[in-house]
């Protein structure tokens, strides 16, 4: 397959890649960008472990052909959200509410919740559990990350007043 | 009460945040396939093509460019072919002459420099089998049983006899039986297996991989890789979930990559895709279970006879032990006198099952809390009355003879159980199978009431004698501090927060000082498998045994270096003694690995010598201590498509001293939400061709953030005091009961029993409109 050269804004920061159209964005973050905090786990779009945003749209990264991707694009994974103060609110939850077990499934958790706290910020327990259905956790039985999402959203909210 | 001792903080028992949280919430914790790893080979496994045979031929096209790749077979393994596990009959790579005996099993490692390239070679060696006819399931294996029970290919067989079971019959009034099935379950990890091997110059190798039982390739590879246990090291990398999963397996997956690896002399990594990982991994064992109990007409047991056979796969692996916890429980939790319960492992042509999360517990207790249902509802009796007659309580004797100790909280996980769920007034509400006034949907509630054995079976613990050691050292951060040296390892489920807790109360230090790296058999003892529900109760004992051997040396020291002989203590993190200004732990650390090197402080558990067992008729103390559970579904089934939605579940448990609520609780509902999906929607089963039927994450569903019910968890805490700081088993006890509980509510919605799980619309459908399955 041809190779496409693409200049996009990935965690805040031009980036520009060269790689054949129908590379996978997530082995062009992990194995070509050395961003291993998306990661892989079912390979076809099921688990949401890869979960990135794509302006500003959570989306599994195994399943976007680099090719798809135009110039501009604005990219933000794990280790963007990590550098963002509401990032670091809800990963500060995470932590509080016992969230995390084995960690597999975080940064992908973590970026859908950013994502529906960026749009909503003040998500019913159902809308928290609709924006995360696309996450599977085998680990939690998602109860405390629910409980981190609100918690989270309380504290983004006493800020931004 | 002195003010020194109300700031004295104790963490034991607070939810401490976990200490791996940071990195793992930042995307910065490294996984295997994280880790950047240069000049190594991809290694893929290849596999006979059907599911019994003789294998003809394995052999690589000649025409094929083979520069650059290793090939390994059966005849490149340096000693005997076989992996020990529990009866040395599996062989590491099947070979030439000899019979396959599942799809999949493999028959050769190809390895190169990229994945890719050793897929394309790996397609290149031609697999020939003489087939045979297989036996794939274990419902063929049952009809065996039934029609003709000497043909019946049983690889492990194991009786439990307790009193006069024809004399149990003999007394009762009535007599019910019934038969209940489960099929695979996927543990479904979600970071799939993966090691590394890497050759040594000595001849060793040393094994990073994502594993629960470092000690394991240690003492199973000896005899296929022709090493001594020291020559083989293991070291763990951070688990993306495990679940039994990386219990026996993933010795296997280093077998395979050790095999090119000694031969290129180059490091080999296997890691597998999704899809591999599913299909030639083990999984649950199906069961099929058959009770046939005699009661008097107020409901007392007379007689429990029990036949319980697990699907073991083409070898036996494990499974000898899985079938031995399977029969613990087939009975444990019902006062009962007569007892017979005969445990089978059936041999089938597919991929031998192993360790998952309650090991063959689940299965048991899916069949008997459905079953005393059944009893209840025979006898015109509400569940939950017949369960609160009947259940076992200290002082009772269990199928093997064990008196319950007053440890045990069985009576008031029941009750408590019931009062939060205010079961009483929802049983009455129940639909049974006619939407009552008021309701849209058909609403059940259900019960099951369970106990699990902490800790290895039997003797096993005193027989194994877990070793551990807490060391001062120079930390990471280059601090004195102290490291945590045991085999347990972290996989999600909290152990390296809880053994901080533990270690840090017992030196009385700040957990800050503490730390605990992960498990690498050249540092740490054998302090056993990270298996069982063990961990907590077994190996947390020595932490805190270690710990206050350490203590007792650091304040020796500190006494003689720093207090002229006056007598010193360390509290809360500064030695302290009688008239003299404190000395904080730092420094007496660093002064005691200047000038002695260092110190250690170390334990190895015993059990009580009360403790008795016999491992050949079953019979005494089966386990060291129980955990107990009452667990509550409430359902709302669809009159129309017959849709199931599990809308609470309660669960009031007894795991003796909880040492953080916080990580407890994960585990519960963790393994709530498992043994949901085991109930109502993960269906697996082998097909025509081998294979799993259900071999991606499109066709194997688990449970989403939209599937969980509203949980009410409560502790009750009846420790277990011989191993202070006194906790039983956690990990595996909230696996057991959801399932019965679930077909139970069912049952009380739909007025019909289902007695195969899961539990799917279309199965309710079936016994609602008279299928094979519903029975009244």
């Amino acid at each position: 397959m041809s190779n496409v050269t693409r200049t996009w804004k990935l965690n805040g920061k031009s980036v520009t890649v060269r790689a054949p159209a129908g590379r996978r964005l997530l082995d062009v973050l992990r194995d070509d960008l050395g961003l291993t905090g998306s990661k892989e786990s079912c390979g076809e779009g099921e688990c949401g472990a890869c979960t990135v945003l794509v302006d500003d749209e959570p989306m599994v990264s195994c399943l976007i052909p680099v090719g798809q991707l135009p110039n501009g694009t604005e990219i933000l994974t794990i280790e963007g959200i990590a550098r963002k103060a509401a990032g670091r609110v809800i990963q500060q939850a995470y932590i509080e509410c016992g969230a995390v077990q084995c960690g597999f499934c975080i940064p992908g958790m973590v970026v859908s919740s950013y994502a529906l706290l960026q749009r909503n910020p003040k998500p019913s327990t159902r809308a928290i559990r609709d924006a995360l259905a696309g996450n599977l956790c085998r680990c939690t039985g998602y109860a405390k990350i629910i409980q981190a999402v609100k918690l989270a959203a309380t504290r983004l909210a006493k800020r931004t007043r | 009460m002195t003010k020194a001792r109300k700031n004295a903080r104790q963490l034991i028992g607070t939810g401490m945040h976990r200490v791996d949280a940071a990195g793992k919430v930042s995307g910065e914790t490294r996984y295997l396939n994280d880790m950047p790893l240069k000049g190594i080979l991809h290694g893929v496994v290849v596999r006979s093509p059907v599911p019994r045979g003789i294998l003809k031929a394995v052999e690589p096209d000649p025409a094929y460019n083979w520069t650059g790749i290793t090939v390994a077979t059966a005849k490149d393994i340096p000693g005997e072919n076989v992996v020990h596990m529990h009866d040395r009959t599996m062989p590491l790579l099947a070979e030439v002459g000899a019979e396959v005996r599942y799809r999949g099993e493999p028959v050769a490692v190809v390895a190169a420099k990229t994945l890719a390239q050793a897929s394309a070679a790996a397609a290149h060696i031609r697999v020939e089998v003489d087939p045979l006819p297989p036996l794939l399931t274990l419902a063929e294996a049952v009809a065996v049983f039934k029609s003709t029970p000497d043909k019946f290919d049983s690889m492990k067989s194991q009786d439990i006899v307790k009193g006069d079971i024809a004399k149990g019959f003999a007394e009762a009034d009535d007599i019910l039986e019934g038969e209940y099935e489960a099929g695979h379950q996927e543990q479904l990890y979600l970071e799939n297996q993966g090691v590394v091997v890497y050759p040594q110059k000595d001849g060793s190798i040393f094994a990073d991989g994502s594993l629960q039982c470092p000690y394991f390739p240690v003492h199973e590879l000896n005899d296929p890789l022709q090493l001594p246990p020291e020559k083989i090291r293991v070291r763990q990398t951070p688990i993306g979930g495990a679940f039994g999963g990386k219990e026996e397996y993933p010795t296997m997956l280093i077998g395979y990559a050790a095999l090119p690896a000694l031969k290129s002399g180059k490091p080999v990594k296997i890691t597998y895709e999704r899809n591999e990982d599913i299909l030639f991994t083990p999984k649950r064992h199906p069961v099929w279970v058959r009770y046939k109990t005699g009661f008097k007409k107020d409901g007392t047991l007379t007689a429990i006879e029990c036949d319980y056979i697990l699907d073991g796969g083409a070898y036996l692996t494990i499974s000898d032990v899985v079938m031995f916890r399977g029969i613990l429980h087939c009975a444990l939790a019902y006062r009962c006198d007569n007892v017979v319960i005969r445990g089978k492992v059936a041999r089938t042509h597919s991929m031998p099952c192993g360790a998952f999360r309650g090991f063959g517990a689940p299965q048991a207790i899916w069949g008997i809390e459905s079953h005393i249902d059944a009893v209840a509802a025979h006898l015109g009796r509400a569940p939950h009355e017949y369960r609160q007659q009947i259940h076992i309580r200290p002082g009772d004797s269990t199928p093997t003879g064990q008196i319950l100790s007053a440890e045990n909280g069985s009576t008031t996980c029941l009750k408590q159980a019931l009062q939060r769920a205010d079961f009483a007034r929802k049983w009455r509400q129940s639909s049974q199978g006619k939407l009552r006034k008021g309701q849209q949907k058909l609403y059940g509630v259900g019960l099951a009431f369970l106990g699990h054995g902490s800790a290895f079976t039997g003797d096993g613990e005193a027989k194994f004698k877990a070793k551990g050691r807490v060391e001062l050292a120079t930390l990471a951060n280059g601090k004195p501090g102290v490291n945590i040296r045991v085999s347990s390892t972290e996989m999600g489920q909290g152990v390296h927060t809880i053994f901080t807790q533990i270690a840090a109360d017992a030196l009385s230090l700040a957990p800050e000082h503490i730390r605990f790296p992960l498990a690498d058999t050249a540092f740490v003892p054998n302090s056993g498998p990270t298996v069982a529900s063990r961990t907590t109760m077994v190996v947390g004992n020595v932490v805190y045994r270690a710990a206050q051997d350490l203590k007792q040396q650091i304040e020796a020291f500190a006494a003689q270096h720093f207090f002229r002989g006056a007598a010193a203590t360390l509290k809360d993190s500064q030695l302290v003694a009688k008239g003299a200004r404190p000395v904080p732990f730092a420094k007496v650390a660093q002064a005691m690995l200047k000038e002695i090197g260092g110190a250690s402080g170390s334990f190895q558990f015993n059990l009580p010598d009360s403790i008795r067992w016999d491992q050949t008729t079953f019979k005494g103390d089966s386990y060291p201590g129980y955990s107990w559970m009452a667990n509550i579904a409430e359902v709302e089934i669809d009159p129309l498509t017959y849709e199931l939605a599990v809308t609470r579940v309660t669960a009031v448990i007894d795991i003796g001293r909880v040492i953080n609520p916080v990580t407890a609780g994960g585990q519960v509902e963790g393994g709530l939400t498992q043994a949901l999906g085991y109930a109502v929607m993960e269906k697996m089963g082998t097909g025509k061709n081998g294979l799993y039927d259900a071999a991606r994450l499109q066709t194997y569903i688990i449970p989403t953030a939209l599937d969980t019910p509203e949980f009410d968890i409560h502790f009750v805490e009846y420790p277990y005091t011989f191993a202070p700081p006194g906790a039983k088993g956690v990990g595996e006890l909230p696996m057991d009961g959801l399932a019965p509980a679930i077909a139970n509510a069912v049952a009380a919605a739909t007025g019909r029993r289902l007695r195969q799980i899961p539990i799917t619309p279309e199965a309710i459908y079936e016994a609602v409109h008279g299928g094979r399955e519903g029975t009244p």
